[in-house]
């Protein structure tokens, strides 16, 4: 996780880099529709983990307690509808990105 | 964002010979007429006639041995009374018709979507912000009206008098920030939806948008459920008397 964590951070900055070193184009690399698809693919990424470990839970506790399954179900569907919102959000901003 | 407006909404104006012509600010000038520009709010009146008529249609013929529809909509009565007697601490049962017509209104929106030539409701910001802020509205009033104008506004200050000054206006913007949630989350998800079952229906309009369409109908229920137990638990926040 780490590993995959300063990868990503040291492509970002090789991005940016690039980014900047590049001679001045009409359009840079990080304006108009690049950012939106870019935004839009992070906030999946987190969305991913969170409801994967959201779900993880739940899962864990319908098999210890069957009994709680329609509580806890009820109450994950609405963490995950929570959790999702906000990848919803990143994505009418990116609508909003013409 | 592009606008395509639904096969219904052209055919439309093409039998009833609507005028078509450029909208300022609105999708580059393309030519459209009234219900091609107000796609939206056809397809959400498309939605509440539909409720309207299939509820009208179960109360004249409730019958003692139940047909399909009334056990269809006993099913959807009897699940919502729970939820509501499971989050609202007293006779929350008052509550069911409102509820209960929200929940049909966004289903059929939803399930628009999954219709040929139709488009759904939802997938337009305006008819969920329009939901959302009757739900909004409804809520505070029968905060005010159960609790008393002053102390229901009394509660957003918290149990803390020095804090007040920082905490009505959080609470507030909190309160306001739920009109957008509300409204956004369902917006989102049924319009990404509809946006990635039509691009499988570009790449391949036989056989492959057929999943899509599934997790259509599974999300369209989904939102339903969320978007109205988010309304439940909003109302039962609002309404309930702190002991």
């Amino acid at each position: 996780m780490k590993k995959f964590l300063t990868t990503a951070f040291l492509f970002t900055l090789a991005a940016v880099a690039f980014a900047q070193g590049a001679p001045a184009a009409p359009k840079g690399l990080f304006e108009g529709q690049f950012v939106a698809h870019l935004s839009l693919a992070i906030a999946a990424a987190g969305c991913g983990l969170g409801q994967g470990k959201a779900v993880a839970a739940a899962v864990e506790g319908v098999a210890r307690n069957p009994q709680a399954a329609g509580n806890i179900r009820t109450t994950m569907i609405i963490g995950l509808a929570l959790i999702e919102a906000l990848v919803i959000y990143v994505l009418v901003a990116a609508f909003a990105i013409k | 964002m592009e606008h395509h407006a639904s096969l219904l909404a052209q055919w439309l104006t093409h039998v009833l010979h609507l005028a078509q012509h450029s909208w300022p600010g609105f999708a580059h000038g393309a030519q459209l007429s009234v219900l091609e520009r107000y796609d939206h709010l056809l397809n959400a009146a498309l939605a509440a006639l539909t409720t309207m008529a299939l509820t009208t249609l179960v109360r004249k013929n409730l019958a003692r041995i139940p047909g399909p529809l009334q056990q269809v909509f006993e099913g959807v009565v009897g699940g919502l009374k729970d939820m509501i007697n499971e989050n609202i601490a007293h006779h929350g049962e008052k509550y069911l018709p409102f509820i209960g017509t929200i929940a049909l209104f966004v289903f059929f929106n939803n399930l628009f979507g999954l219709i040929p030539a139709l488009s759904p409701g939802t997938s337009n910001w305006n008819v969920t912000l329009g939901a959302a802020l009757v739900v909004f509205a409804y809520y505070n009033f029968h905060g005010m009206k159960e609790q008393g104008f002053g102390k229901y506004w009394a509660h957003f200050a918290g149990p803390i008098w020095w804090l007040a000054p920082l905490m009505f206006p959080l609470e507030i913007l909190g309160l306001l920030s739920r009109i957008l949630s509300h409204s956004l989350r369902l917006f989102g998800n049924i319009a990404g939806e509809h946006l990635v079952a039509g691009i499988f229906f570009g790449l391949m309009p036989i056989l492959l948008p057929v999943p899509m369409m599934f997790l259509g109908l599974f999300f369209g229920l989904i939102q339903t459920f969320v978007f109205t137990m988010l309304t439940t638990i909003y109302l039962s926040g609002a309404v309930s008397h702190e002991h």
